[in-house]
């Protein structure tokens, strides 16, 4: 059954916009924005260390850059291989077994043989919030985790709907991408903070009095300066403008896996009343960490299902609405 | 010159030939794959129902018909040839099943039996991963047939043999709901 193509149709509508998606396109586009995102990381690590070394010690260029080298390359293996164990391990997911979750392992057998995927790890969160993700690399290596909460507020036909929107993110490859998504972001961030905290010991004080004394002296501080400057841009820039791609994007894939997931189920009500039942929660917060939070069936964070540029996921009222015209 | 072109034109038409074949040929594997992972799911269902019977016997003794029903519906299942047979043991099987849980919310203590709980809930998750299975097939049915009753792929299944394949019917309003599973989700855990 590892045969591919078998059950989702190859065209789809994307809801919305009424545009024709052809899923192999979108499949490979997804396996190509991996591999973009990975290289996209790459150069700006090696960037921002090159231009590091010009503001502190020119002569550790190749010390920095070949440190930076690293990092990137090893930020795109971890994405490719890690990023599920991390997702995972970062929300406190453990392994569901048929003993304990027999009603949650039997849904999700039912639903990947009606997608036509193999059997994902399925995990379980504890936590009353009521919330699922989905993560790994391939159809092959997948996992999705689902919170107790979800499972006591939803009947089987709910449940089978968010399990299949999950399968269609795996399905799509959204789940590579988002993977890949995730550890860039990490990086940078991870970055962002050392050059700060750095910069906070006094690791920019040789070249703050450098550039000061250029506007006396004009002197060879100039490309320093220039450099500095570049270089708080790239830094303050890079995080915000990698989460508005990672938004925009992700709005998109949200909408794409309800409409997938409805037509795995052949039931878009059972979705709808799923997410109608999570907006209207207003319990116990999940606490999830902002790297991550773009993965979940429903933000986490309640206040950001808003619209606007700002909102990782659609707002709720608008996936109901769209799954109900189907 | 021209010969040369009339074997490139040849050669061509014959690797053309050749994917149509492997397309044909890859589709109905597709489609037959499709049914066994219905007859595993079917097997599991019939192994599942004396251990229900015996548990549900042990409070509703008198319930004889519906002991007999399913029991018939085992044994033509047992008995199935063919593809066809199968899907028509099988819906025999799930109306009768569909019948005895009918049944069996009329005794308290066999709703508070664990064991019974238990089979509950494994029938409806086996009743569940039959109707998606279906589902599935249907769809892999309906792409080959497609495949094999238009061109250019129409041209090749004629001398080849192959015939259209034959949809399962879905039992009424046995999609929908699951016929075994009630309200409140038995397995949903307890903590």
């Amino acid at each position: 059954m590892s045969d591919e193509t078998t059950r989702l149709p190859d065209q789809f509508t994307e809801p919305g916009t009424g545009r024709r998606i052809n899923l192999l396109d979108y499949q490979a586009a997804n396996m190509r924005g991996s591999w973009y995102l990975a290289f996209f990381t790459l150069a700006l690590l090696v960037a921002i260390a090159y231009l590091l070394a010009q503001v502190t010690d020119p002569g550790a260029t190749i010390f920095f850059v070949g440190v930076a080298a690293l990092i990137g390359v090893g930020q795109g293996v971890a994405g490719f291989w890690f990023s599920d164990k991390i997702a995972l391990a970062a929300s406190g997911a453990r392994p569901a077994t048929v003993e304990e979750h027999r009603y949650l392992v039997n849904v999700s057998e039912a639903v990947a043989i009606g997608a036509g995927v193999p059997m994902p790890k399925v995990y379980v969160i504890d936590s009353p919030a009521p919330n699922a993700f989905a993560t790994g690399r391939d159809p092959e290596h997948s996992s999705i985790a689902v919170t107790t909460g979800l499972l006591e507020l939803l009947d089987r036909q709910e449940l089978e709907g968010v399990i299949a929107h999950e399968m269609a993110h795996i399905r799509n490859y959204d789940i590579r991408f988002m993977s890949m998504l995730v550890a860039t972001l990490g990086a940078i961030v991870v970055l962002r903070d050392l050059v700060l905290r750095w910069s906070y010991f006094g690791g920019f004080g040789g070249s703050g009095r450098r550039s000061s004394r250029r506007d006396s002296s004009g002197g060879g501080g100039k490309g320093q300066g220039l450099a500095l400057i570049l270089l708080v841009v790239l830094l303050v820039l890079a995080p915000l403008l990698g989460a508005l791609a990672r938004m925009a994007v992700s709005r998109r894939r949200e909408y794409l896996a309800d409409a997938a997931g409805a037509f795995i189920t052949r039931n878009p009500e059972g979705l709808a009343s799923a997410l109608e039942k999570l907006g209207n929660y207003s319990g116990e917060r999940l606490q999830v960490s902002e790297g991550v939070r773009s993965l979940y069936f429903v933000n986490p964070e309640r206040r950001m299902n808003a619209t606007g540029l700002w909102a990782t996921h659609p707002p709720i009222e608008e996936r109901i609405s769209r799954l109900r015209r189907m | 010159m021209g010969s040369l072109i009339v074997l490139i034109i040849l050669i061509a038409l014959a690797l053309y030939a050749v994917s149509i074949y492997n397309r044909i040929v890859t589709y109905e594997k597709r489609y037959q794959n499709a049914w066994s992972q219905i007859d595993v799911q079917l097997k599991r269902r019939a192994d599942l129902v004396p251990n229900l019977v015996e548990t549900v016997k042990g409070y509703a003794a008198h319930e004889q018909q519906v002991f007999e029903e399913v029991a018939r519906s085992r044994q033509a299942m047992m008995n199935a040839q063919s593809v066809n047979q199968s899907a028509e043991a099988a819906n025999m099987m799930s109306a009768a099943l569909g019948r005895l849980f009918a049944i069996a919310e009329n005794y308290p203590q066999l709703r508070a039996n664990e064991n019974f709980l238990l089979l509950q809930e494994e029938l409806s998750g086996v009743e569940n991963k039959i109707a998606y299975a279906r589902q599935f097939y249907n769809d892999a049915v309906m792409q080959y047939n497609t495949l094999i009753e238009t061109v250019p792929a129409v041209f090749l299944a004629g001398p080849m043999g192959k015939q259209p394949a034959v949809f399962l019917q879905i039992p009424e309003g046995d999609r929908e709901v699951p016929q075994v599973s009630f309200s409140a989700p038995s397995g949903a855990p307890e903590a």
